[in-house]
């Protein structure tokens, strides 16, 4: 069971060149900058100081959600990761009751569980794999065309195919297909989730591009 | 004129837009600076991050009192209020979460398994993958230290307990009949699937108020509350075939499983030992289901199965020419319907019932003997959660039972019915100091419907961290049980048997380690003697006996220093005597091995993609009585061992191959020796050796889960 190693370093801005106008838009892309400059922890009490001072959008707690997850995986001290993990789903969850994008708020549900995965496969692998497995072929229901909903589901299928000993290179032609949504995407200046393309990118280098 | 206008204007901006600096140091209890928590004005946008020095400093336009809000991970969120512009050089010292999962748990006595707990010690999967085990639940906890592997008995026998003394409860609420029915000296299993539940706490002494009725220990199965997914298992096996089916709905779901077992096939190929020749062989249909619905603070669960079993046998009996001819109908039935929700407020309101239908038919040669027993459990249990420091739990249960007996024998028959009724109640607090030390107490009191009367039964314990993964626990408790129903049902008078426990834990874990030593004493007071070979009417009947049970169990489990391979070690030592049932004196009772010891690995096969497995146990002689010598019970059988072993194979992601086989090198074990009753013309007593029904039983099965979900497989259904 410990076959499931499963590495999600997210690069996860494409670009937030946006004309800050309100004091929110002002804050959200401070705390992205400081995401992006190496301050996860900065940047998470900015999001979270942001989502309570605003009493109706999701994407602060969205976003202090995913810094918590992004950066506990990594992590191996089970209790700290446990505890990072607890309050990413606390804060998933305050997202998930302001009106969320379903379709965002089960792929970083699906990440959060793929990371309370790594601690224990043998304890959670179990239980998990398939809780992981329905709320991506759920999604992928819902939003075939969401680049990042793609993005975390190839990724896990390649774990899990990894683990059967198939060859993640068949994932190719997949993964390029991938790549056409990400430039599909609409890239309106906004704070909504962007990210994933750069991941995809590395994704494609490491696993199809060497010989 | 005109600069002055300008300056004052300059002035009155200034002082318009005036930010007031917040800045203090964030602390915890120890004065050791937190760095990273998040310190801001509540509903606002203004706060900052403390540095590494635990410091924070920054500006608001807010303006009068505020509330500061610090959080930090594994801290308790503080709350304060300020006064803007006198909010410098604060001093914030933050609490510790003692609920985090570092903290220190309650863990003397206890094992869990499953996923409810901190620590686990047997995962879901274990219950089904380890060798000699059968995916029985029950042999599966006999690999942990603390119980007495008894071959000939099956059932969980716990520190120098009888086998009656350990309690099995499925969420929350009692079972009557935990064990199938079988024939003398032929094991029973555990009645009920492990596929079902996902949190098992298995108790060998020192536990809550919450349970009673139990001298020694108390196996606690939790029903899964949400399936993973609508599915289909198909399993076909050596001995029989199963089909399981989990349907899922937005709010609800529900499993059902049926199973056949006949052992006809597998016997014709390898045959049992002459001690056990079937006529009928084992038989049995079985059926559970489980349906939950989530409602919006609770969940309802309503779990149901029902098995039907019946075999015939022939046994060797020392005393007579021909063997006996034992035949047996068993019919089970239980249900049980629980109910948890939160009201809001700390509250938690948690009532349930079970009930339970059971009939067995035995045919021993001429004489027939059929009972019936039909027992409920009604309970409520209520929680308050005062804070993160202080849990108060309390409630209530009555039980019911009725048990009915009709002995035909050639010349009289007899009948008999008796109603054991239990009320009782219990409370208990939680006191969780720090992180690093938490107190239980509590007391149980309970009235016995057949003596009229109450008893009252104080319960106790702590447990103190002693390291980053080391703790210390201590538990003590009196236990109270009702005479069994063998006995109970001759003598209605009898009084409750009581034990005490005092116990004395350590463990230490890190991720993939676990290692426990456990010490432990046991007093037995008021155990049950008769005057006769067996219990019977004209038995006399008193509560005068006793005994104690004492030793230390160690178990150690490694998930990590070695790839791919799991394994655990269990050893217990045990010093037990009692004077009961027809002892003439004290001593070591027949079920009690001094030493018993195991070893469980399990190695995954990447290439193979298979786990095998093999499981080592090993038990020291057991004590049993010898006419022919002088005292009593002054032998001892010889040193009991087995080697098993198992092998899966993954076929496809949802297609297994399963096969074991129990007792690999054939070792030769005698659990106990029968004597005849009367001395031969030599004056020596004839014996002939209880052993197992064969050296060696194998198993091949295949299964199949079949799902829209394909990662999903049955490795956990081996």
């Amino acid at each position: 069971m410990q076959a499931f190693i499963i590495t999600i370093a997210l690069s996860l801005f494409t670009a937030i060149g946006l004309n800050a106008q309100t004091q929110y838009e002002q804050e959200m892309t401070r705390a992205l900058e400081l995401w992006e400059d190496q301050k996860p922890e900065e940047a998470a009490n900015l999001f979270e100081r942001i989502a309570g001072a605003e009493a109706e959008n999701w994407l602060p707690y969205y976003y202090a959600s995913q810094i918590k997850i992004v950066e506990s995986f990594p992590v191996t001290n089970r209790a700290q990761k446990e505890q990072m993990l607890t309050e990413a789903q606390n804060l998933l969850d305050k997202a998930k009751n302001r009106n969320a994008d379903k379709i965002e708020i089960m792929i970083l549900q699906a990440m959060l569980h793929t990371s309370r995965l790594t601690i224990d496969p043998s304890t959670y692998g179990m239980k998990l794999a398939p809780v992981i497995s329905g709320i991506y072929s759920e999604a992928s229901k819902l939003a075939p065309d969401n680049p990042r909903l793609f993005l975390s589901k190839t990724e896990w299928d390649m774990g899990t195919a990894a683990y059967y000993g198939e060859d993640p290179k068949k994932y190719c032609p997949t993964l390029e297909a991938g790549l056409e949504l990400f430039a599909e995407e609409d890239h309106a200046p906004t704070v909504a989730p962007a990210w994933g393309e750069e991941r995809m990118k590395k994704l494609i280098e490491q696993t199809c591009n060497n010989k | 004129m005109k600069s002055v206008f300008t300056l004052v204007g300059l002035f009155l901006t200034l002082s318009l837009q005036a930010q007031n600096q917040i800045s203090g140091k964030v602390t915890d209890r120890n004065e050791q600076p937190i760095a990273g928590a998040n310190v801001y004005l509540e509903g606002t946008y203004d706060g900052a991050t403390t540095n590494s020095f635990g410091e924070f400093s920054f500006s608001t336009k807010n303006r009068g009192e505020q509330i500061l809000v610090i959080s930090y991970i594994s801290f308790e969120t503080a709350r304060k209020k300020i006064q803007v512009n006198t909010a410098q050089h604060l001093f914030i010292k933050l609490r510790e979460d003692v609920t985090a999962l570092d903290a220190v748990t309650l863990s003397a006595g206890t094992f869990s398994a499953g996923d409810n707990s901190k620590v686990t010690v047997l995962k879901p999967l274990d219950v089904v993958t380890t060798a000699g085990v059968a995916g029985d639940l029950m042999a599966a906890l006999q690999t942990l230290p603390g119980t007495q592997p008894v071959g000939e008995d099956g059932r969980l026998f716990v520190r120098g307990g009888t086998a009656g003394e350990t309690a099995v409860f499925i969420d929350g609420l009692r079972v009557f009949q935990p064990y199938t029915s079988s024939a003398n000296n032929l094991p029973s299993r555990g009645r009920y699937s492990p596929f079902l539940f996902d949190g098992i706490t298995f108790s060998t002494g020192g536990y809550s108020a919450e349970y009673g009725q139990a001298l020694s220990g108390v196996l606690l199965l939790n029903t899964i509350a949400e399936p993973d997914q609508t599915e289909t298992n198909i399993s076909l096996m050596s001995v029989g075939g199963g089909l399981g089916h989990t349907q899922k709905w937005q709010k609800s779901s529900l499993s059902l499983n049926t199973g056949y077992i006949n052992l006809s096939p597998y016997l014709k190929l390898v045959p049992n030992n002459e001690q056990a020749k079937f006529k009928k062989p084992y038989q049995s249909f079985s059926s559970e289901s489980v349906y939950r619905k989530h409602s919006k603070n609770g969940i309802f669960k309503w779990y149901t199965a029902y098995e039907l079993t019946n075999l015939e046998v022939l046994q060797p009996e020392i005393d007579q020419p021909q063997p006996v001819n034992f035949s047996l109908k068993n019919e089970n039935l239980y249900t049980n319907l629980s109910y948890k929700s939160a009201l809001g407020n700390g509250w938690s309101f948690n009532p349930g019932i079970s009930a339970s239908y059971s009939r067995n038919k035995f045919d021993i040669d001429l004489t027939q003997i059929e009972n019936r027993e039909l027992a409920a459990n009604l309970k409520l249990k209520m929680s308050k959660r005062f804070n993160n420091h202080i849990k108060l739990h309390f409630g209530g249960e009555y039980i019911y039972k009725n048990f009915s007996e009709d002995f035909i024998a050639s010349e009289n028959p007899e009948e008999l019915q008796i109603k054991p009724e239990v009320s009782a109640g219990f409370a208990e607090a939680d006191f969780i100091f720090s992180k690093k030390f938490a107190l239980k107490m509590g007391f149980r009191s309970t009235y016995l419907d057949l003596k009229k009367q109450f008893y009252w039964l104080p319960r106790l314990s702590m447990a103190m961290k002693t390291g980053n993964d080391g703790q210390l626990s201590l538990a003590y408790g009196q236990y109270l049980q009702q005479p069994e129903t063998d006995l109970l049902k001759f003598d209605q008078t009898l009084e409750p048997e009581t034990a005490t426990h005092y116990i004395l834990n350590y463990q230490w874990t890190r991720p993939g380690y676990i290692l426990r030593a456990e010490a432990y004493h046991k007093e037995y007071n008021d155990l049950v003697k008769f005057n006769t070979p067996e219990p019977g009417y004209n038995s006399a009947y008193t509560n005068e006996g006793y005994g104690y049970a004492r030793g230390a169990d160690f178990f150690f489990r490694d998930d990590k220093s070695v790839e791919n391979l799991q394994y655990w070690i269990s050893y217990s030592f045990i010093d037990s005597q009692r004077n009961f049932r027809n002892y003439p004196v004290k001593t070591t009772p027949q079920f009690v091995a001094n030493h018993t010891a195991s070893l469980v690995t399990k190695f995954w096969i990447e290439e193979l993609r298979s786990q095998a497995g093999f499981t080592y146990t090993f038990a020291s002689g057991r004590p049993y009585e010898d006419p022919n010598t002088p005292g009593f019970m002054n032998r001892k059988t010889k040193n009991y061992n087995s080697l098993s072993f198992n092998w899966a194979y993954l076929l496809s992601q949802q297609k297994i191959i399963y096969f074991s086989v129990s007792n690999v090198l054939g070792s030769r074990n005698v659990f106990n020796y029968d004597y005849a009753k009367t001395a031969d013309e030599n004056g020596i007593f004839e014996r002939q050796a209880i052993t197992p029904a064969a050296d060696r039983f194998f198993f091949v099965g295949f299964f199949w889960t079949i799902s829209s979900n394909k990662s999903k497989n049955q490795l956990d259904n081996l």
